[in-house]
């Protein structure tokens, strides 16, 4: 091949017709561009400024990969790469469809369990799968976006902000179950309420007016709410989502201290040591106020 | 099924028949919402007499035409939570003006609202400090060795710490709705908290929040503090008393200071986790508790109903301190309904009246005489009193304890 051919993309065979199209016309622009100031100096160097360079080597580049490709050994490589295309495209979102065939799974199952979980009055085995698998969905599937280390000097910030969404989203799924226990007791009782209307209605005795009713709603769901609040099952759900909400909170005011930094402010850590120094010099001065038998002088006697 | 199907049929037609009443109501309703409504809370006047951070004094001027006035002033210890307004939250449910009618000379403590400054204040500072403080300055201003003391709910535990601490300084206490033994599976809150990482919570938040504790007060009981409650003003928002009432009692309700995140932290380990309190092992400052040591006559008040502060959580204190005179009084009422259902105001604050002025008098004769302790006091706390009321005021002793 000439140098002349070299220089002349248009001349190649080339399987990417339309990034000849583009290296042409980006060519052409760039030889269009007006003289500078320096050009009409006349200085040799001047005709040729950092940007048509940068672009000039950049279009050769591409130039050069769009020769290679065109070459008759490319061929099978690049047939290859078309055949994995799909393989790979398809192996993203396979994990996208097995999270998708898990949640559809468990929730399948839970779908054949309506009715044998809602036992009235009972919260010892809560029903939560359906929240196992999306926080195992979660842990499988997602999490380990979160955690790929972060390199480079702002490491230590990126990591900090993964760890808040990553903490955020766990935060999410446990207040999804543990709004959902709550509201357990309200399904268990339009169960019962309905139970209940039905067995006084067999016995003529239905309430006569939509108070009564309510009356009986309302002490029925209060029962099922004192048996809910005193199990072990609601207690353990509350404090695993306070522990995730403590988790996302320090982490946030963590991540927002790191913003901070950036500003001429005092962050909330830099005024509790502040606090606590004040604090205990505080409680210093009033034993010793005591010891020495003086009026302590943090109080103010009004009358 | 068929059956279910008439039931709710049934329903939607009373439903319809009650439609055109709601209607009238809320018209009524809308008329006396956009009116000028009266809910202002803490009427009666007072002046602030002690200042020392956060924490004031408030002294209120009592019946100087009042029988019997009380010689030895009474200081009302309110808890951190919530506001000491409850206690004068409308002119005719206010338990500050029975005891002014009384003939009391009454301070209370108002604890203020805990800055971020105020996270690491344990309740030393609060009981060794704040009230201490406070206790110095009433002897002092009224130049008498002791004064009565009242706390409410935690600001009872405090007073009993307090009373333990420095039984010199105080004549009588009174303790109401006030949890001493918590070891007990009565209450959710003495349910919840066994098993609270309080470390975590108060590296977390600091102090903890006002906002936090409501929440997990409405949970105590949703269907009626999140349900029932509304739909009872919905019933009644064509009554502007009830309509007042109802919104100084929310305001109050909502009015929830933060609670500073080291004496939270030492109230659930030492005593909802630990228990140590009743057990007279609970330590401030290096000092032992010592729930013997408080030998002043005692008056406890406790609701049956109460599913905060369960009586089993109040009624140990009586057993455990070292005093002869000792009172159970076991109201039929719940936490707050104590102090501002109107049948219990009836019960309650004259109940404390009496008290103070049958020991008022006792002190009287004592000094004309010259006896040293009145005769009640030798009584050893075995044979003391234990009365449960019911809310027709109806009073009996139910049994020696």
């Amino acid at each position: 091949m000439t140098e002349e051919d070299k220089q002349s993309p248009v001349k190649e065979p080339s399987v990417f017709p339309w990034l000849q199209t583009a290296l042409d016309m980006w060519l052409k622009m760039a030889k269009a561009t007006p003289p500078s100031p320096d050009n009409a100096l006349g200085t040799p160097t001047a005709i040729q400024n950092r940007f048509t360079k940068q672009l000039d080597t950049n279009l050769n580049l591409l130039k050069s990969f769009s020769r290679m490709m065109s070459e008759p050994e490319s061929a099978p490589a690049m047939a290859n790469s078309f055949i994995a295309l799909p393989e790979i495209l398809f192996k993203i979102s396979k994990s996208g469809f097995d999270a998708a065939l898990q949640i559809q799974n468990h929730l399948i199952d839970k779908a054949g369990k309506i009715g044998k979980s809602t036992e009235a009055y009972k919260f010892d085995n809560l029903d939560q799968e359906v929240f196992e698998a999306l926080n195992n969905v979660y842990e499988k599937e997602l999490r380990q976006y979160f955690k790929i280390p972060p390199l480079g000097p702002a490491r230590f910030y990126q990591e900090r902000f993964n760890e808040m969404l990553d903490k955020y989203n766990l935060f999410e799924t446990m207040l999804a179950e543990f709004l959902s226990v709550l509201y357990l007791p309200v399904e268990k009782s339009f169960k019962v309420f309905q139970e209940k209307l039905q067995q006084m209605a067999e016995e003529g005795n239905l309430p006569k007016e939509t108070k009564e009713s309510y009356a009986i709603w309302i002490k029925i769901l209060e029962g099922h709410y004192i048996n809910l609040f005193k199990s072990r099952e609601y207690t353990d759900v509350l404090h695993r989502m306070l522990s995730q909400l403590e988790d996302f909170i320090i982490i946030r005011n963590k991540t927002m201290e790191d913003f901070l930094q950036l500003f001429p402010i005092v962050t909330d850590q830099d005024v509790d040591d502040l606090y606590k120094e004040f604090y205990l010099l505080k409680k210093r001065v009033n034993k010793l106020e005591k010891q020495l038998d003086i009026s302590p002088n943090t109080l103010t006697i009004v009358k | 099924m068929n059956s279910s199907k008439i039931t709710l049929d049934l329903i939607l037609e009373r439903l319809a028949e009650d439609a055109e009443k709601a209607q009238q109501r809320v018209s009524k309703a809308s008329e006396i919402l956009q009116d000028q409504l009266s809910f202002e809370l803490g009427q009666t006047p007072y002046e602030i007499v002690y200042e020392e951070d956060r924490v004031k004094v408030k002294h209120y001027s009592r019946n100087e035409n009042a029988e019997n006035k009380l010689k030895v002033p009474l200081l009302i210890v309110y808890a951190l939570i919530n506001r000491e307004t409850m206690l004068d939250l409308q002119p005719d449910r206010s338990v500050v003006k029975t005891f002014l009618e009384g003939g009391i000379d009454l301070y209370m403590v108002d604890w203020g609202y805990p800055k971020r400054k105020d996270r690491f204040l344990t309740i030393d500072d609060h009981v060794n400090g704040y009230m201490n403080n406070i206790v110095d300055f009433i002897r002092k201003k009224n130049n008498i060795p002791q004064i009565n003391l009242m706390g409410i709910c935690m600001g009872g535990t405090f007073s009993v710490m307090y009373s333990a601490l420095h039984p010199e300084k105080i004549k009588n206490l009174i303790t109401t709705v006030t949890p001493s033994s918590f070891d007990t599976d009565k209450g959710l809150l003495h349910i919840w908290m066994k098993d609270l990482d309080v470390d975590r919570m108060v590296r977390t938040f600091g102090n903890i929040p006002g906002d936090l504790m409501n929440l997990g007060f409405l949970l105590l009981n949703p269907a009626r503090l999140m349900i029932d409650k509304y739909v009872g003003f919905m019933e009644n928002m064509d009554k502007k008393e009830f309509v007042e009432n109802f919104v100084r009692m929310e305001r109050w309700i909502f009015d929830s200071p933060d609670v500073p995140g080291e004496t939270f932290r030492q109230f659930v380990e030492d005593c909802y986790k630990n228990n140590l309190l009743i057990q007279s092992k609970m330590f401030l400052d290096g000092k032992r508790i010592d729930l013997k040591k408080l030998t002043m006559p005692l008056l406890n008040f406790f609701g049956e109903y109460d599913h905060l502060v369960p009586p089993t959580a109040c009624n140990q204190l009586s057993k455990a301190v070292g005093s002869g005179d000792v009172e159970d009084v076991n109201l039929e009422t719940g936490h707050i309904g104590i102090y501002v259902s109107s049948k219990f105001q009836k019960l309650f604050a004259p109940k404390i009246v009496q008290w103070l002025k049958d020991r008022d008098k006792e002190d009287v004769a004592a000094s004309k005489t010259d006896l040293a302790r009145p005769a009640v006091r030798k009584k050893s706390a075995k044979e003391g009193k234990k009365f449960k009321i019911d809310k027709n005021g109806q009073s009996g002793t139910v049994q020696a304890i």
